[in-house]
């Protein structure tokens, strides 16, 4: 314990991850203060290379949503979206950012810069409609750059073959389209050499990120994916592009081979390694993490950190000698990889099962997200008949505290660790004798 | 191939109802016959699907639009905030009511996205996604879509086991355009004379479209708007209505039949995908090309498809104002995401426009509509009596 | 002698349970829960602990369960109903490898193995959908005693088909139906189909396998019963005392630890959590 407290390596990635996203929040209410606007993007596929090329401030509604509900203040925000209109089935994310734009961008981190442009990939249909809000209230361009998913599981075609060549030349256009949208937003011109420092930043993002990723295959796990993992997660999104993000996940990759190197996990005593399929529980993330680790249980990974930084933890590298083909080969590369991850996973989860010796797979769907959420049953149910790991379903939302119920989840979670235990222990005497008449009376 | 029961020299009445009852059974007895004949069959969920693709081979393209069925066994593959369509088209496959040897989903909503890989792991047969182009203002979207299609027609052609020339397509393709001339003529029809076709027999009309070969449908169609012109029914106390928001999950039969009864609707976007392209599709020079250029520059709209150049509330309001409608019923299928965002742009609209609306949600299997009726109704009245 | 209990806390009554060291029940006690929770669990501990003649010192080991199970203060440890559930009911049928529990606030399927061990288990979500309190809310629609619903549904010529198991709209469906003319037990049929067709889903995300028994207070309608197996397509275990079965399985494990503690180490560490003093 001593020796992990002097180490000033270890912690370091979740203490610089919290300043990057503070100075970055920072910067942003600048940037409102100062009556300018910003590009609104989102985790799945953010163009940060070619928007920071053009030295645009970037808005990720999508984390401004979950930070309303982090600091337990979503409800205000849903509650007014609703009185707007908007129905309480719908996503969480969209109803609070509707109800940061009705505040004038009023944010609990501070005030959010209006929107001068929208640029979303189709990873999230609702990302579509969340825009169409955007253009309609501030009649600005919106612009959805498709990438073409995987047709059929198992179908993935790669570079080179006639299918996919033909995928990344309709990317590749509109890459060209967005660009031109962008030089028109800003009325400059695209500096070439500047988009290829963006995406040198980027390259060295991605390899580190797939690094730390693979990193925690160490017994025992170097950060919980569920609650470190997402500190890095921030930094892989809003900083993607830039020198700082860069910077950022070197010296990440040098705390999580310093900490595997030493044998030094997290503060929980690892007894089961977990992987978390699905979206955080952000109305109680502490505390949804705690009902694992009070078990010990740790999560060694998180297909969340695999689809919301965009399918980037591959470790796409781009070739900066041809930045836009290379750009349009990466997007669909790790775009594509970003939505497997949310409808095939259960191929990706069960290969994962043995080289990072996982015990049991937690799924949580939720009810904002149908992206994520609608296939996670059936999922389930092809990974236990497939390979009989054990697992937990339990459904709650990211934002809605209405259907998140403390209570309920820790029941499960406790029966969960209940039954994994005991199956260890398949020597522990079993008592009682078993009864045959089926009546609780006649045992006496 | 005939799948239909013989409607041939019946009267009027009769083959509306024979209509009826085919489309309301969740049996679906014409696919049931058309495999017996030795045909295959292609499921294609909504909304749009390229059917003289499929139709090319020789396989029936069937139109997987869910069912009032309980989801006895697809219950256990989904969790609890999901729209029933979803859940009872998989019934369909799961308790073997319909047999599929492919199946083609789109993306057109989050939930329906993971719908090919869930029934990918359920079943054998091809089960894929048809990208359709989601930004439809790239200059380059034709081209991928043409590319997307010849794909597909590459997978059809393994499941046919035969090749599919381009004259086969422009046969399909003019079929299809007869098809889409008659679709057209049954809903000026409903918007000119509504007296003379009842919404719940319109709509069976549509959704026959979706589960009989296309040739069958055609002849139907042919013999069936003379009879409905030259009834004698006489206009009543109705007032004219749009339905918007059954794009994908559709309103049960009972629920239509209950609105015809005190509003006449003049349109309405029921099966939209089986209308969505609006004019004839070119039968010269490449049939692909024509397929993709049709269904991105002379087709409908609808929620989940995206196009900078038709905003939805623009496209509802214009649809009132074509078919001469007085109100709008603005539904949308119970935890339908993109249904229930768009309801809120289609409100403000309406309210800016001072058209009068009804709002309400649905689900295919319901089937209690006392408290519906009653709103229907007093709204109905506000209109005739207000 | 040793013995060990159980006192399951549940939303409407509680259960206690004590075994002696082979296992066999000593005594029992059912009380309804009320607004004190911990006091139901201590009054039906002591009408337990009077049924077997023991004194509260005699007992080496408590387990509490139940959603009050940490409200179980003179208990030693807690388990999940979910488990007691699964190990209660291997124990009264020793076939059972699909255990599904129906009570007031939700239906869980669990699969089990041969040792009463849980494999998987599942549970409905946020609302009272295929539960005992949707039954509830239509007894009370119709004005009809809860216990009598069964029987009544089981006269049912027609069922009508229910298409909500939403507890807030049970009683407008329900008055809809009567208010079309239909029979009280063809509705009633159509409430207890509608949630077994629930509970099949439910099971069906589990595993149904051979053998199926089917505990929780509603496991005593006979038309639940019914439903179920017609559901299911197979004959179902069920017990007239199987509103006990997670009390019972609770005293078991309290008793594995017993034994567990008496034959160190193997096994020295219990499936379940200590109490925090």
């Amino acid at each position: 314990m001593n020796d992990r407290q002097e180490d000033s390596l270890v912690g370091r990635g979740n203490r610089d991850g919290a300043e990057l996203f503070r100075d970055w929040f920072e910067s942003l209410n600048d940037t409102a203060e100062r009556g300018e606007s910003a590009a609104y993007v989102f985790v799945m596929g953010s163009f940060n290379e070619i928007l920071k090329a053009f030295d645009m401030p970037v808005v990720f509604p999508e984390i401004n949503s979950l930070q309303t509900a982090v600091r337990r203040v979503a409800h205000e925000f849903l509650d007014e979206a609703e009185d707007y209109g908007y129905s309480p089935d719908i996503c969480g994310y969209v109803k609070a950012d509707v109800a940061v734009q009705l505040r004038g961008g009023e944010h609990p981190m501070g005030r959010i810069p209006k929107p001068s442009l929208a640029v979303y990939t189709n990873a999230c249909n609702t990302y579509i409609k969340w825009a169409e809000i955007w253009q309609r209230m501030y009649d600005i361009p919106i612009f959805t750059l498709d990438v073409p998913g995987t047709r059929q599981a198992g179908g993935q075609t790669w570079p080179g073959e006639r299918r996919f060549e033909a995928d990344r030349r309709y990317v590749e256009a509109q890459i060209r389209e967005l660009i031109g949208v962008c030089e028109q937003v800003t009325g400059n011109k695209l500096d070439i050499d500047k988009l290829r420092q963006t995406m040198g930043y980027a390259n060295e993002m991605s390899s580190g990120w797939a690094r730390v990723l693979e990193l925690n295959r160490s017994h025992p796990s170097i950060f919980n994916a569920l609650t470190d993992g997402t500190i890095f997660l921030g930094v892989a999104n809003g900083l993607r592009g830039t020198e700082a993000g860069a910077r950022y996940f070197r010296e990440l990759v040098e705390e999580m081979e310093h900490k595997a190197a030493r044998g030094i996990g997290t503060l929980t005593e690892e007894q089961h390694r977990l992987v978390f399929v699905g979206v955080p529980c952000y109305p109680i993330f502490r505390r949804f993490n705690e009902l694992f680790t009070e078990w010990g249980g740790t999560f060694v990974s998180s297909t969340y950190l695999w689809f919301a930084s965009g399918g980037t933890n591959r470790g796409y590298q781009y070739d900066l000698a041809k930045p836009i083909e290379s750009l349009a080969e990466g997007l669909l590369l790790f775009v594509r990889d970003a939505m497997d991850s949310m409808f095939h996973q259960y191929a990706m989860v069960r290969d994962m099962v043995e080289e990072f010796a996982i015990d049991g797979v937690v799924f949580h769907p939720i009810k904002s997200c149908r992206t994520v959420s609608t296939g996670l049953a059936d999922s389930r149910r092809a990974l236990m008949d497939d390979i009989g790991i054990p697992s937990l379903f339990i459904e709650s939302d990211m934002m809605d505290r209405r259907v998140v119920s403390e209570a309920q989840i820790k029941n499960r979670v406790d029966a969960f660790f209940e039954g994994l235990i005991s199956r260890q222990q398949h020597s522990a005497p079993i008592a009682g004798t078993p009864a045959q008449s089926g009546s609780v009376e006649e045992v006496v | 191939m005939t799948t239909l029961d013989d409607w041939r020299d019946r009267p009027l009445d009769e083959v509306l109802a024979l209509c009826r009852d085919t489309v309301e059974d969740p049996d679906y007895p014409t696919v049931r016959r058309w495999r017996e004949l030795g045909g295959k069959v292609v499921g294609h969920f909504q909304v749009y699907s390229p059917q003289e693709i499929v139709h090319a081979a020789g396989m029936l393209p069937l139109k997987v639009r869910g069912a009032p069925v309980e989801p006895d066994q697809a219950d256990s593959r989904f969790g609890s905030y999901l729209c029933s369509i979803l859940k009872t088209s998989l019934e369909l496959v799961l308790s073997e009511r319909v047999e599929l040897d492919m199946f083609l989903s789109h993306p057109i909503c989050d939930a329906a996205r993971n719908l090919a890989a869930i029934w990918g792991r359920n079943f054998p047969y091809p089960c894929q996604i048809l990208y359709l182009p989601q930004n439809a203002n790239s200059q380059y979207s034709v081209t991928y879509l043409r590319d997307e299609y010849d794909r597909l027609k590459e997978s059809v052609e393994e499941v046919a086991g035969r090749r599919v020339s381009d004259d086969d397509l422009r046969r399909s393709i003019a079929l299809y355009n007869d098809n889409r001339r008659l679709m057209r003529e049954l809903y000026e029809l409903k918007r000119e004379t509504p007296w003379l076709v009842s919404a719940e027999d319109g709509y069976c009309l549509v959704a026959l479209g979706g589960m009989i070969p296309v040739e069958e449908h055609n002849e139907l169609m042919r013999a069936v708007l003379p009879m409905l012109r030259s009834r004698t029914a006489k206009p009543q106390d109705r007032v004219r209505v749009v339905f918007e928001g059954a794009f994908c999950e559709q309103p049960p039969l009972d629920l239509v039949r209950m609105v015809g009864r005190s509003c006449y609707i003049v349109d309405d976007d029921f099966l939209i995908g089986l209308r969505f392209i609006l004019e004839d599709v070119a039968s010269d020079g490449d049939p692909l090309h024509n397929l993709a250029h049709a269904y991105l520059e002379t087709s409908s709209y609808s929620p989940v498809q995206h196009d900078n150049r038709k905003l939805k509330e623009e496209m509802l309001l214009d649809r009132i104002e074509r078919s001469g409608a007085e109100a709008a019923i603005v539904g949308a299928a119970k935890m339908c995401e993109p249904g229930l965002e768009e309801q809120v742009a289609y409100i403000q609209a309406l309210d800016k426009t001072g058209m009068p609306y009804f709002v309400n949600e649905f689900e295919e299997n319901m089937t209690s509509f006392s408290q519906l009726e009653l709103q229907v109704e007093t709204f109905v009245e506000n209109l005739l009596f207000g | 002698m040793a013995h060990a209990a159980g006192v399951d806390v549940g939303s409407t009554q509680t259960k206690a349970v004590i075994v002696d060291e082979q296992g066999r029940v000593t005594g029992r006690a059912l009380t309804d829960t009320g607004a004190n929770v911990m006091q139901a669990a201590e009054k039906a501990y002591a009408i337990a602990l009077e049924a077997s003649g023991l004194e509260e010192r005699e007992v080496e080991w408590v387990i509490g369960t139940g959603y009050g199970r940490y409200r179980v203060t003179f208990g030693n440890a807690q388990v999940t109903e979910i488990s007691c559930h699964g190990r209660g009911a291997v124990h009264l049928f020793p076939g059972s490898r699909t255990v599904v529990d129906m009570g007031g606030q939700d239906t869980k399927a669990i699969r089990v193995s041969e040792t009463g061990e849980i494999v998987d288990f599942c549970m409905n979500d946020k609302c009272a959908a295929g539960t005992g309190r949707f039954l509830g809310a239509a007894a009370a629609a119709l004005d009809i005693p809860l216990n009598d619903l069964g029987n009544v549904a089981l006269s049912s010529e027609k069922p009508v088909r229910i298409s909500t198991t939403c507890t807030v709209f049970a009683e407008s469906e329900v008055l809809s139906w009567l208010g079309k003319g239909k029979k009280i037990e063809d509705i009633l049929w159509g409430v207890h189909t509608s949630i077994a067709s629930r509970s099949g889903s439910l099971l069906r995300r589990v595993g149904i396998e051979e053998e199926v028994t089917f505990t929780g207070g509603v496991s005593r309608n006979p038309a639940m019963v019914e439903a179920l197996e017609q559901r299911l397509g197979k004959k179902l275990n069920y017990s007239e005392d199987s509103h006990y079965i997670g009390a019972l399985g609770a005293a078991l494990f309290a008793l594995d630890h017993i034994r567990a503690s008496r034959i160190p180490p193997a096994g020295a560490a219990a499936a379940h959590k200590e109490a925090s003093p």
